[in-house]
This record gives C-alpha cells, sequence and structure tokens, in this order.
C-alpha cells in the first residue's frame, strides 16, 4: 500500500517536514495528526503530488511514485479532498460525483471516436452504477440535483467525500474531514468514513484535529511537531508517549 | 429607416470578428486564470502567418505556378465571356485564388498552433502554481517581445493579402429598405459564429470541455482527480492561438496586415470585461453590441467618434456590473 520514507520539504528557510516515514496499514484508517503548523498537510500534499520533497519516497504498491504529477497518482486509484471545501460550485451534487467517476477525463474527441460503440455503453453503465451506488451509501439521494451554494456545510463536506469515493479509490485521503462540524455532522461523518472502510476495504489516510475521533476510528497514529515524526503506533501507544504528551500540552506537563 | 437596418447588420459583421477574437482571450482565462494581453498580437502572428503562406510562399520562385494563380483552361473560357463587374466573375477570381488562400490558412492555423504552444511551454508552464499575477505580467512581456519580432521578420510595411470567400457584392431588400453587402464579410461572419458555436458546444459537452470547466472551476482539485491541468493549459493555448490564426486572416482581408494588428486585441479586452471574463454567452452578446454600437456612431457622428462611445458605454457597464454582464461575481477585475 502507500509507504513514506525519510521525506523532506522546506519552504526558504523554514524545515516543513524532516525525516517523516510510515506505512498506512492496508484496509485500515492511519491518522496524522499534530498541532498546528506541524506539517500535516506539507505531507499530504507531497503524498498527493502537489510538493516534491527534496528527499525521501513515496511509495504505492510497491512502486515509486515520488516524481508523479497528481492527475498520474489519481490514475493509481489516490484520492483525496481538502481542508477548505474544494467543490466545482458551478455544478449540481450528481455533476460533482460523476466528475469523481469520470477520473481519466484525458480521453479526446478521436478517442471518443474509436471508443464509440459497446465498450463505450458498458462503460457508461459501470460508471452510472458507482455514482448511483455513492449517492445512495451517503444517502445524497434527495439532493443529487441540488446545486452546491445551497448545502449546509456539514453535508457540501458529504458531497467531497461522495466525489472522492467515485473515482474508485484504494487509497483515500482526507484532510480534516470534520473540521468545522458540529457534534452530530462529526458524528454522521465518522460513521460514513468507518462504512467506507468496512463494505469497500479502502486504505484510509486522514488528517484531524478531533482527538476524540481520531482515537475513536483508527487503527494506527502518526504524530508529526515541527516537521518531525515524534511518534507512531496505535491510538493507546500514542496517548501514553511522553514526547506527544509535551508537545500537546507544554513541556511543563 | 433603411440605413439604420444597414448599418447595424455591418455591426452585425463586425460583432462576430470581436466574438472570434474573444472566444481566445475567455478560453485561456477560464483554463488559466490568466488574462492574456498579447491576445492581440498573438491574432497578428497569425495575419503574418496567413500573409507568408497566402501571398509570400505563392511568389516564390521554386513554387508551382498553379499556386498563385490557379486559371484552368475553362476557368478562363469561361471568365472571357463574362462583363466586367458580374458577381460570376467575382466567383472565378476568387477560385483561381483559392490554392493559396487554403495553403495560406493551414499555415497559419499550423504555425499559429505551434506559437501558442510554445508560449505555453516556455513561459506559462514554469510559472504554474506561482501567483497568476506573475503570468499576467509575462503576457504583458509578451506585446514588446512579439510586435518586435514581426516587425524583424516581416518589415512594418502595410501588406495585402487575398479574402477568405468570393468579394461579390449582394444586394437584397429586407423590411422595404435595400440592404448592400459584400459577400466576404459576410462569410466572415459565418466561418466566426460556427468556430464560436463549436467552441461553446465543445465545453459544455465533450470530456475535454468538462475539464476546462473543472480546471477553471478549482485548479487543485480537478488535479488531485485525475485531470491533467497543464494538458488543460495547453489545449487552451492552442485553442486561443488558432482562432486567433483565423481571427488575424480575416482582419487581414479587411483593412491590410501591419504590427499594429496586434492594438485590436485591446479594444477586444474591453468587450471581454463588458461581457464577463469567464463567460461565453456574456462575451457574445457584448461583441455583437459594441459591434453594432460602432456602426451606428460611424453613421451617426462621424468615423472619429466610433472608437470612443462603444468604449464608453463598456465603461458604464462595468461600473453598474464589474463582473460584467455575465460574469460570476468573483471574477477578478483588472
Amino acid at each position: 500500500m502507500l509507504s513514506v520514507r525519510d521525506l523532506h520539504l522546506s519552504f526558504g528557510g523554514i524545515k516543513a517536514l524532516q525525516g517523516v516515514g510510515f506505512d498506512a496499514v492496508p484496509g485500515e484508517i492511519t491518522a496524522i495528526i499534530g498541532p498546528n503548523g506541524a506539517g500535516k498537510t506539507s505531507l499530504f500534499n507531497a503524498i498527493s503530488g502537489f510538493y516534491r520533497p527534496e528527499r525521501g519516497k513515496v511509495m504505492f504498491d510497491g512502486q515509486e511514485i515520488t516524481g508523479l504529477r497528481p492527475d498520474k497518482r489519481a490514475a493509481l486509484g489516490m484520492a483525496r479532498t481538502f481542508q477548505n471545501i474544494a467543490l466545482f460550485r458551478g455544478m449540481s451534487v450528481l455533476d460533482n460525483i460523476k466528475l469523481g467517476a469520470h477520473t481519466r477525463l484525458n480521453a479526446g474527441v478521436f478517442d471518443a471516436l474509436r471508443y464509440f460503440g459497446r465498450a463505450q455503453a458498458e462503460e457508461l453503465a459501470l460508471r452510472a452504477d458507482i455514482e448511483n451506488r455513492v449517492i445512495e451509501f451517503l444517502e445524497l439521494d434527495l439532493i443529487r440535483k441540488a446545486p452546491i451554494t445551497a448545502l449546509p456545510y456539514g453535508l457540501q463536506k458529504r458531497v467531497e467525500l461522495g466525489r472522492a469515493l467515485a473515482m474508485r479509490p484504494r487509497l483515500l485521503m482526507l484532510d480534516e474531514p470534520v473540521a468545522g462540524m458540529n457534534r452530530e455532522e462529526t458524528e454522521d461523518m465518522a460513521r460514513f468514513i468507518l462504512d467506507v472502510q468496512e463494505e469497500f476495504g479502502t486504505t484510509i489516510l486522514l488528517v484531524e484535529h478531533d482527538m476524540h475521533l481520531v482515537m475513536d476510528i483508527c487503527t494506527k497514529v502518526v504524530v508529526l511537531n515541527f516537521g518531525q515524526q515524534i511518534a507512531s503506533g496505535t491510538p493507546d501507544e500514542v496517548r501514553r508517549d511522553r514526547g506527544v504528551i509535551e508537545a500537546y500540552l507544554g513541556a511543563a506537563a | 429607416m433603411g440605413q439604420i437596418l444597414q448599418f447595424a447588420i455591418n455591426g452585425l459583421m463586425s460583432g462576430a470578428i470581436y466574438a472570434l477574437i474573444a472566444v481566445g482571450l475567455v478560453s485561456v482565462f477560464k483554463a488559466t486564470r490568466v488574462v492574456n494581453f498579447a491576445h492581440g498580437y498573438l491574432i497578428m502572428f497569425g495575419a503574418y502567418f496567413y500573409f507568408t503562406f497566402a501571398v509570400l510562399v505563392p511568389q516564390a520562385a521554386w513554387a508551382p505556378e498553379w499556386l498563385q494563380s490557379w486559371r484552368p483552361e475553362w476557368m478562363l473560357a469561361m471568365r472571357a465571356d463574362l462583363p466586367m463587374f458580374s458577381p460570376m466573375a467575382a466567383v472565378l477570381d476568387w477560385l483561381a485564388n483559392l490554392p493559396r488562400i487554403v495553403l495560406g490558412l493551414i499555415g497559419a492555423l499550423v504555425c499559429n498552433a505551434l506559437l501558442g504552444l510554445l508560449i505555453e511551454r516556455v513561459l506559462m508552464r514554469p510559472l504554474m502554481g506561482q501567483s497568476v499575477f506573475a503570468m499576467i505580467m509575462l503576457t504583458v512581456g509578451l506585446i514588446s517581445i512579439l510586435s518586435g519580432a514581426a516587425q524583424l521578420i516581416w518589415t512594418s510595411d502595410a501588406e495585402f493579402v487575398p479574402s477568405l470567400a468570393p468579394n461579390t457584392p449582394i444586394r437584397f431588400e429586407l423590411f422595404g429598405s435595400m440592404i448592400f453587402l459584400f459577400g466576404a464579410d459576410l462569410a466572415n461572419m459565418v466561418i466566426a459564429l460556427l468556430i464560436f458555436g463549436g467552441i461553446v458546444l465543445m465545453v459544455r459537452y465533450t470530456k475535454s470541455g468538462i475539464a476546462i470547466r473543472a480546471t477553471a472551476e478549482d485548479q487543485s482539485t480537478a488535479y488531485s482527480m485525475g485531470i491533467s491541468v497543464p494538458r488543460v493549459f495547453s489545449r487552451a493555448w492552442v485553442l486561443a492561438s488558432t482562432t486567433g490564426a483565423v481571427a488575424g486572416a480575416i482582419l487581414a482581408t479587411r483593412n491590410g496586415i501591419s504590427p499594429s494588428l496586434g492594438l485590436f486585441g485591446f479594444s477586444v479586452l474591453a468587450i471581454v470585461l463588458m461581457g464577463g471574463l469567464d463567460s461565453y454567452l456574456g462575451v457574445f452578446v457584448a461583441a455583437m453590441v459594441v459591434g453594432v454600437l460602432e456602426a451606428l456612431t460611424q453613421w451617426q457622428f462621424g468615423g472619429e467618434w466610433a472608437g470612443i462611445v462603444p468604449y464608453v458605454a463598456v465603461l458604464l457597464v462595468i461600473l453598474v456590473r464589474p463582473y460584467g454582464l455575465f460574469g460570476s461575481k468573483e471574477i477578478e477585475r483588472i
């Protein structure tokens, strides 16, 4: 599955990542936590291909993907959501999810002509099937035609998850999936994330601030502080780790 | 009454050309968020490429004679029996020019596409992920480079090129008044409208179109969803430079060709701002409105006013609707 080896990344004098390395547990949920500015989102961006690390490797299914462009990584089966909602606002819920099912959007006019016929019909049916399954699964039935802007925050986040799922990913990366949500919305989202993992067996990597959520649903936790990886292990191990306690509560504790 | 119709129709015909120029600006903006200040100069290059392949190449010593002027026996025979200004004679003259017109158009399309690709690859692509402002400033710098290069390559003398369609005068009655048009102008309008319509349909219904729309809304998201954003960028630039080549060829046939052709891009930029930078529909409406306003001003107040009145109207529209007639609200202003 995904493994990260000795990743280094800096912006000018700021060392965003200094030797981060871990393996995501296949078919389970792995969390990346850490105080603000610890480098969590930088790590995410390096894994999904937006930042190019100065040193270190990102491996996916045994293949090195460190230099690959984001669209190529998506084609390999990596999908991500963003910290700020990044839905296509001019489109409806269904259109957004459809776009996820398009993964290989590169096909041009000529491909389309060559592709015309049965193979295309099958592909279309398969795609429609995925769209429907995702919509049903995330309980988005009633709002499938709704414009994005009309939806409350929690639902928008759910649509974003749906769009990522429609890409049929083997690795799903969620950047703060419950940020800014109330208790009820957070519980809904946690349930959906667990359902995705159980039903599809997807490997999930998430960045999150909500400790309750992380400790409840994750199998493995990686802790960053100032770009360094200070701990990794099961939630229980991490909870008892001295370095982690210091990072979160200050050195005095 | 007869006059106003005549001038309105003239206006619509130049409006269609504006729309064809604007389509390149909008496509690049939609895909890359870059307002391409150098678009007019891309068009000027298209015009010079057309000139090169339709005039200079056929004149060359090594070019076959039929390329310069194709006059088979049957054409000469037909021509001999015709009176001086008959429409048929104009069609025959055009037919004699057809080989070089086709060569000119193909040459202009290919060369300008390559130029667009070159600009995107060498100047724009390395700045991807940096601030859009840097890319916009780059297009400003490109203006001097392109206009300087054109003067170096082709000298700054004004030249003339064959028109794309037979220039037969057309007369017909509309609502009881006589309308008088040139065939070439009408054909230019039809060409411009067909290309415009084709591009709008492409963006709305094809996969590449969806990729462009998704990229327009959010680059990083589109990228992480498997859309090759660099490819969308280069497609947009090729689209802009090829439509620009056709527009350039048309402009060259209307007023002759010289480096000042590039200035045309700026008036169209105003039109694009009026219509809304990211809206094909808005830009189309704005192009037609400005075209008609220009023609009517020319009729009522004379040519020297024609350059001012329509742009005052553009300014007023922008004051009332800063994001243009049909633009999305959060669109940047410049």
